[in-house]
This record gives structure tokens, C-alpha cells and sequence, in this order.
């Protein structure tokens, strides 16, 4: 047996070199390959393992948010039905009370107008009933229309209240008593006859003709008015029908 | 061949240096080696076509065997652990190439794998213990048996350099004594047989080479270091 030290020197230097080519440019490079090929997988299932968990994480939030917003619109809706029901409550107050308020207006409309067209019809009743007293006394003799109402003058007269009475022809100002027709002498003395008892004093006294006044006399003076006519009469009648109907 | 392949006769000289068959084959071995890694590192990529995809697989087995030896990384045995294999692979399948005699049929490159083994054993174990924690595995499991470690580093190297030597020496022997007896083709089943054996061959001193670097890093002495799918299988 003989060994070439030679040939064992070389071929040991040989596997040597190739040790270090090999670990140089075969497995190191092809082992760093398949590492960053292991990283990478390793980094896409990362990465899709938090592309999974954020896309979970959004799902969650989508579900939350969903529930929110039907909660939100349960409670929109309950309160729009709310507020619509309100609202429907207080249109149907306000024409209710708009009703109410028309039907008491129309009613006050009515009363108003039924008291116009009583009233109409209460003065022309009293036109009617003064033209036809006054037709009627006209057929009375002339004495009715003046002696009949002397005594009702000076009772008038009488009954006013003293201070009344005690300006009435005071400071020499006459009083003026009206008639529904020229007095003869003897029914302007006994006028004045009558004034002065009433009064208990002397007056001057200034008769004026009022034809309106159909039968009677009446006394003016600045703050006094005594009355006693027909006119007077019917003017009140009229009235008392008057307020009657609107009573009524 | 007819010559003894226990003596080689130098093809030139460089200088006082004799370049013989094997170391020629070494280096056309290594040519080709080199040529085809600087060819397939231009190909890595992220995407890894067929020949990229082979070699990610060889590496990946490689790792993989180292690491069902060897306790801890493989990287540092990687490079070592591969090589040998490879090297020991090609080397063993020149034998069909005609005219060419594998390296390994010759003592002298198993001297230089089992050297190499035996020197990366020691410089592992010393880096991995400590000269004084390696030394000490000598003496384990008592400083009787001092002698017999130290025996037993020579002669399992020997025992490398025997076994790779002999199986592919004899193979190499048969077929030639075959061809030059029978027809052209009678030696062809021999030769695929050769390819098993090359292949088997490779792997075991692989292996075993494994294994020694295993042990000299554990702190265990001698060939009984078991590898570790074994020891947690035990």
C-alpha cells in the first residue's frame, strides 16, 4: 500500500476550495433564498391574518354602527309619530277652537243682525204707532191736545229734585215750554198758572210751537227737561219695545 | 484496467508537484461544479423554476438530515455536510463517464474527505466545548478509557477512508474485469448497481461524518453519539 502524499495534499486542498464554493455560492445563497421565500409567505400570512382581523373589526363596527342607526331610526320614528300625533292634537285644538270661535262669531252675527232687524222693525212699528196716535189725535178736539197733560206738566214739575227745581227760570232766564199747538190765552194762563204752582215762584216763561210733539207740552231749560206729551210717550214706548225685542 | 489502483502514476508534473488522475478528475469535478452553481445563482429567484426548486430540495434534505444528527443550527455544517456529499455523489457516478476513473476509487482523496472530517470534528467539538471541555470527552465515561477515545478517532476515520475506498474501488474492479471478459453491455447492470452504491455511499459518509461532528458537540465520545431522532424516540 503506498500513498501519493502529493496527490492527498492536493486532493485535500481541493475539497477544501470546494467547501468554501459551495458553502459560498450554493447553499448559502440557495438557504438565504428560501429564508426571504419563508419571510415573505410569512409576512402575507401576517398580513392576511390582519387584513382578516381588520376586516373582522369593520364587520363588528358595519354591525354596530347598523344596529345604531335602526335604533336611531326606531327612535326618529318613534318620535316623528310622536311629534305628528302632537301635532295632529293641536290642529285638530286649533280648528275646534276655530270652529268655536266661528260659530260664536256667526252667532254673534246673527244677534247682532236680529237685533238690527228688531230694532228696524221696533222704529218702524214706532213710526207706525206714532203716525197712527197721531192720526187719531188729530180727530180729538183741540182742548184734548193741550188741557189733558197741564196737570201731568206741573206734577213733572213738582217731582223734579229741589236743585232742579230751584234753577229752573233762575237768574230771570226764561224757561221754554213747547206745545203741540198755539195756546189760546186761556191755556197759556192756565199754563203758567200751573208752572208757578209747581214751582212755588214766578218765571218767565217762553212758548214755542213743536207740532211734533202731537199732544202736550214740554219744558226745556239748561239743565233741566220735563216732558209730558205724546210724542214723549211714543218715544218711549218705542224704546221699551225696542229693548224688549232685543231682550227677546 | 489492469493496473493496481493502490498506485497511481503522475499524468504531469507541475514543477516537483505530480498531478495525478484524480486530482485532474478532482478539478474537472470542481469545474463543472462551480460553472453549474454561478449558472444556477443567476437563476434564484423568488419564483423558483425546476433546477432552482431541485436545488432549494437537495439543501433542504441536506439541512434536514444534519439537523436530525446535530443538535442546535446547521448552518455551520451545512457547507461541510453538503459538500462532502455532493463531491462524494458526482465523484462515485464518473465512473460512467468512459476512460474516467472516480476520485474516490483512489486512497488518497478518502484520505483527504476522512482528514477533512476529522479535522472539522476536532475544531467543532473545541469550539462547541472548549479545548478543555473537548479533551475531556476522551475521558468519559472514565480516564480509562483515554486510549480507547483516542483509538477509536483514528480508527473510525480509517474506517471512512476503508469503506468508501473499498466499496467504489471494487465496483470499479468488477465492472472493468467484467468488460474485459464479457460484451460491451454485460457490464450494465453492474453499473446501474454502481449508481446505488455511489449514492449509498455518499450518504453514509455523509452521515457518518454527521455524526462525529454530532458527538463532538454534544460532549459524547466516540461513534456512540446517537442522533437525536433516536435519542427522543428512546
Amino acid at each position: 500500500m503506498q500513498i501519493d502524499w502529493w496527490t492527498l495534499a492536493l486532493q485535500t486542498i481541493n475539497l477544501l476550495v470546494l467547501v468554501w464554493i459551495l458553502g459560498r455560492f450554493l447553499f448559502r445563497p440557495i438557504a438565504k433564498t428560501i429564508e426571504e421565500r419563508q419571510a415573505a409567505a410569512a409576512r402575507v400570512v401576517e398580513d392576511a391574518r390582519l387584513a382578516r382581523e381588520q376586516a373582522e373589526a369593520a364587520e363588528q363596527q358595519a354591525r354596530r354602527e347598523a344596529a345604531a342607526a335602526a335604533t336611531a331610526r326606531g327612535a326618529m320614528l318613534e318620535e316623528a309619530a310622536e311629534q305628528a300625533k302632537q301635532e295632529k292634537e293641536r290642529l285638530l285644538a286649533e280648528a275646534r277652537d276655530e270652529a268655536a270661535r266661528l260659530r260664536q262669531q256667526g252667532r254673534a252675527e246673527i244677534e247682532r243682525m236680529r237685533k238690527t232687524e228688531a230694532e228696524k222693525f221696533g222704529s218702524k212699528a214706532s213710526e207706525l204707532a206714532v203716525d197712527i196716535a197721531r192720526h187719531l189725535f188729530m180727530r180729538l178736539p183741540d182742548s184734548a191736545r193741550i188741557d189733558g197733560f197741564v196737570e201731568g206738566l206741573a206734577k213733572a214739575i213738582a217731582d223734579l229734585p229741589d236743585n232742579v227745581r230751584a234753577e229752573l227760570g233762575a237768574h230771570g232766564a226764561p224757561v221754554a215750554l213747547k206745545a203741540a199747538r198755539s195756546l189760546t190765552p186761556e191755556e197759556e194762563t192756565s199754563c203758567r198758572r200751573a208752572i208757578v204752582d209747581a214751582l212755588g215762584r214766578d218765571i218767565g216763561i217762553d212758548i214755542q210751537i213743536d207740532p211734533e210733539l202731537i199732544a202736550g207740552l214740554e219744558i226745556e231749560a239748561p239743565h233741566a227737561e220735563v216732558r209730558n206729551n205724546f210724542r214723549a210717550d211714543l218715544d218711549r214706548i218705542a224704546q221699551e219695545l225696542s229693548r224688549e225685542g232685543s231682550d227677546a | 484496467m489492469t493496473e493496481s489502483p493502490l498506485v497511481l502514476e503522475p499524468l504531469f508534473r507541475v514543477g516537483p508537484v505530480p498531478i495525478t488522475a484524480p486530482v485532474v478528475t478532482t478539478w474537472a469535478i470542481m469545474a463543472a461544479t462551480t460553472l453549474f452553481v454561478l449558472f444556477l445563482r443567476t437563476r434564484l429567484s423568488a419564483s423558483p423554476g425546476k433546477l432552482q426548486t431541485a436545488a432549494e430540495l437537495v439543501t433542504g434534505a441536506i439541512e434536514h438530515q444534519i439537523g436530525e444528527v446535530v443538535e442546535g443550527d446547521v448552518t455551520p455544517y451545512r457547507a461541510l455536510i453538503g459538500t462532502i456529499f455532493l463531491f462524494i455523489l458526482v465523484a462515485n457516478w464518473t465512473s460512467l463517464v468512459p476512460g474516467i476513473e472516480p476520485p474516490t476509487a483512489h486512497l488518497e482523496t478518502d484520505a483527504a474527505l476522512a482528514l477533512i472530517v476529522l479535522a472539522a470534528t476536532i475544531w467543532f467539538g473545541i469550539r462547541a466545548n472548549g479545548l478543555g471541555g473537548y479533551l475531556k470527552t476522551f475521558a468519559q465515561p472514565s480516564w480509562v478509557m483515554i486510549p480507547l477515545n483516542i483509538v477509536e478517532q483514528i480508527t473510525r476515520s480509517f474506517s471512512l477512508i476503508v469503506r468508501l475506498f473499498g466499496n467504489i474501488m471494487s465496483g470499479v474492479f468488477v465492472i472493468g474485469i467484467i468488460l474485459s471478459l464479457a460484451g460491451l453491455f454485460v457490464p450494465i447492470p453492474l453499473m446501474a448497481l454502481e449508481l446505488l452504491t455511489g449514492a449509498v455511499q455518499a450518504y453514509i459518509f455523509a452521515i457518518l461524518a454527521c455524526v462525529f461532528i454530532g458527538a463532538a458537540v454534544s460532549g459524547e465520545p466516540g461513534e456512540s453519539a446517537t442522533p437525536t431522532r433516536e435519542r427522543d424516540s428512546a
